[in-house]
């Protein structure tokens, strides 16, 4: 028995991810200096701070799209490559990035594709392909390509593609942002949705001070220049949340004070 | 009639005009150069018969048309080893630019080595490198398909290598945190987001094809079409000449449709 294991076995959680002292430059520019931190298994984290502050480099440094200059960075007790090996993270990009000659049905089984010729034994969703689309509300659209989805639509598939193996961590980098408002709501519930039924732990990196209330167990807040942790906010909102709850005086209260931490960065 | 029904009987005959109107625009588009081409070549039958201008000089359209007709089994004689020429031609061609070009995306090095020939290669002028060719490979058909191929290689090479190469980087972030290996990113990535690209090298290919075989012809054949224009040349038979070039451009034509239907079949998206 590996010691991730018997840490599971002895009741201890082993975080989703953790980051001691990670660096990341490129070139002579620093994007991420020293930043320590754990990410709880199972819970929902929002990302927020300024523009160029390092957000997606944090993703992508967890992700093992790009290697810490400096420190440590271990996803689920492992390296960052045994855990992309093992599929225990998937990743949803702000704008879909779907093969345009797939079908909606063929773009989420993708990743059960690949792989699979060289025998690498990848971990797959309970839900089947049709059924991720439906949960993800895509039921009758499967067959459509991606051009003739809308893009609310097109992320819904990116969603239901990153679930199919069954990850558990979900990164997802300004998944909505290029949406409107009343699609971005929907989308929003229906993540919660997917993250209640699936316990998948979720980073979510966002632009938007009352997204990142409405979905987040915890805000991550990121200063810039160069890019560090700022603070983490508790969010002590009940679940399920509801678009009612934004008008509550809590949320308005969370949402003002991380509008002042984001003036202040 | 109440006002609703006015109104829904308004909007009702708005679309009845649209869909009128949407009928209208297609025929025009297709009528205005109907139209265009019919007056030119009445003006033509007109100026040869008015300014009496000598048969071997410029045939009528009339004395063209029946030519076509007359000379029809001559014609085709001379239309099938074109036609197989320049097919041979775009599938060998096409076949090793694409190649070529997988390997030109897959090494660097094979890229820098052997582009610069290419491109120097495609300098070389069609009409300047057939005879050299005719030489090599003999009058046979192996140098008209040769020539066909030549012509159809450096625009497929080109535009596949850009192909394969316009994968978005988020695509290939995709890949790598699916861990694909280089062959999967080739085989599910790159070679199907190049079909466009292939495809609109094919439709420059396809006519091009056809000019490289009747090049060929020019410098030493008995039968094809380029043969037949020489023959008809020489022999101031300028009615068949114009009837056998219709005939060429109507192989070219043929051979785009068809890379055309192909497109629309597998490029979907
Ligand atoms: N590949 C790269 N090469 C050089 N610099 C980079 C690279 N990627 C990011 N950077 C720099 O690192 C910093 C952080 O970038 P990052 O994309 O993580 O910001 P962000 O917080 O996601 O910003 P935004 O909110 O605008 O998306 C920026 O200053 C950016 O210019
Ligand atoms: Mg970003």
């Amino acid at each position: 028995m590996d010691a991730v294991s018997l840490n599971a076995a002895a009741g201890t959680q082993v975080p989703a991810a953790s980051l001691r002292n990670a660096w990341v430059k490129f070139g002579q520019f620093t994007a991420i200096q020293d930043i320590s931190l754990e990410i709880e298994a199972g819970a929902f984290y929002s990302i927020l701070g300024p523009s160029g502050c390092g957000k997606s480099t944090l993703l992508r440094l967890v992700s093992d799209l790009i290697p810490p200059a400096a420190g440590e960075v271990s996803v689920f007790g492992k390296t960052t490559e045994a855990a992309r090996l093992a599929r225990e993270f998937a990743f949803v990009f702000q704008d879909a990035t779907l093969l345009p000659w797939r079908s909606a049905l063929k773009n989420v089984e993708l990743p059960l594709e690949i792989g699979r010729s060289r025998g690498i034994d990848i971990p797959v969703s309970d839900k089947s392909p049709m059924e991720l689309l439906e949960l993800v509300g895509l039921k009758g659209r499967e067959h459509a390509l991606p051009h003739e989805l809308s893009g609310g639509m097109r992320q819904r598939v990116a969603i239901a593609r990153a679930l199919v193996c069954k990850p558990k961590l979900l990164l997802m980098d300004e998944p909505f942002g290029a949406l409107d408002e009343m699609t971005r709501d929907h989308l929003n519930l229906q993540l919660l949705k997917v993250w209640e039924e699936t316990g998948v732990t979720i980073l979510f990196v966002t632009h938007s001070i009352p997204e990142a209330v409405f979905l987040g167990q915890k805000v991550l807040m990121l200063k810039a220049h160069p890019g560090r942790l700022h603070e983490i906010v508790d969010i002590d909102l009940p679940y399920p949340r509801s678009i009612a709850q934004r008008d509550t005086p809590e949320f308005t209260r969370y949402s003002a004070h991380l509008r002042g931490l984001l003036e202040a960065c | 009639m109440t006002a609703v029904e006015n109104t829904l009987n308004v909007i009702a005959s708005d679309e009845a005009a649209e869909i009128a109107a949407a009928r209208r625009n297609r025929l025009v588009a297709i009528a205005t150069p109907v139209a265009t081409a019919a007056t030119l070549i009445f003006l033509w039958e007109a100026g040869v018969r008015v300014f009496g201008v000598p048969d071997y000089i410029a045939p009528t359209p009339s004395a063209v048309a029946s030519t076509l007709v007359e000379e029809f089994p001559q014609l085709m004689r001379n239309f099938w080893p074109t036609l197989y020429e320049s097919l041979m031609g775009f599938a060998v061609g096409n076949l090793a630019a694409v190649l070529i070009a997988v390997a030109f995306v897959h090494s660097r090095l094979a890229e820098r080595a052997f582009f610069p020939i290419a491109v120097f290669i495609n300098t070389i002028p069609i009409l300047a490198i057939a005879p050299i060719l005719v030489l090599i490979f003999g009058a046979g058909l192996t140098a008209k398909v040769v020539i066909a191929a030549l012509i159809c290689f450096f625009p497929t090479l080109v535009n596949m290598v850009r192909g394969l190469q316009a994968v978005s980087p988020q695509a290939l972030e995709l890949a790598r945190i699916l861990s694909a290996s280089k062959s999967e990113v080739f085989w599910k990535i790159r070679l199907p987001s190049s079909l466009p690209f292939l495809f609109s090298a094919l439709k420059i290919a396809a006519t091009t094809s056809v000019i490289g075989a009747i090049v060929g012809e020019w410098v030493g054949a008995d039968l094809g079409l380029g043969a037949l224009i020489i023959d008809a040349t020489f022999n101031f038979r300028s009615a068949l000449l114009y009837a056998t070039v219709f005939l060429s451009s109507g192989l070219s034509v043929l051979l785009f449709a068809a890379v055309t239907i192909a497109e629309r079949l597998v490029v979907r998206w």
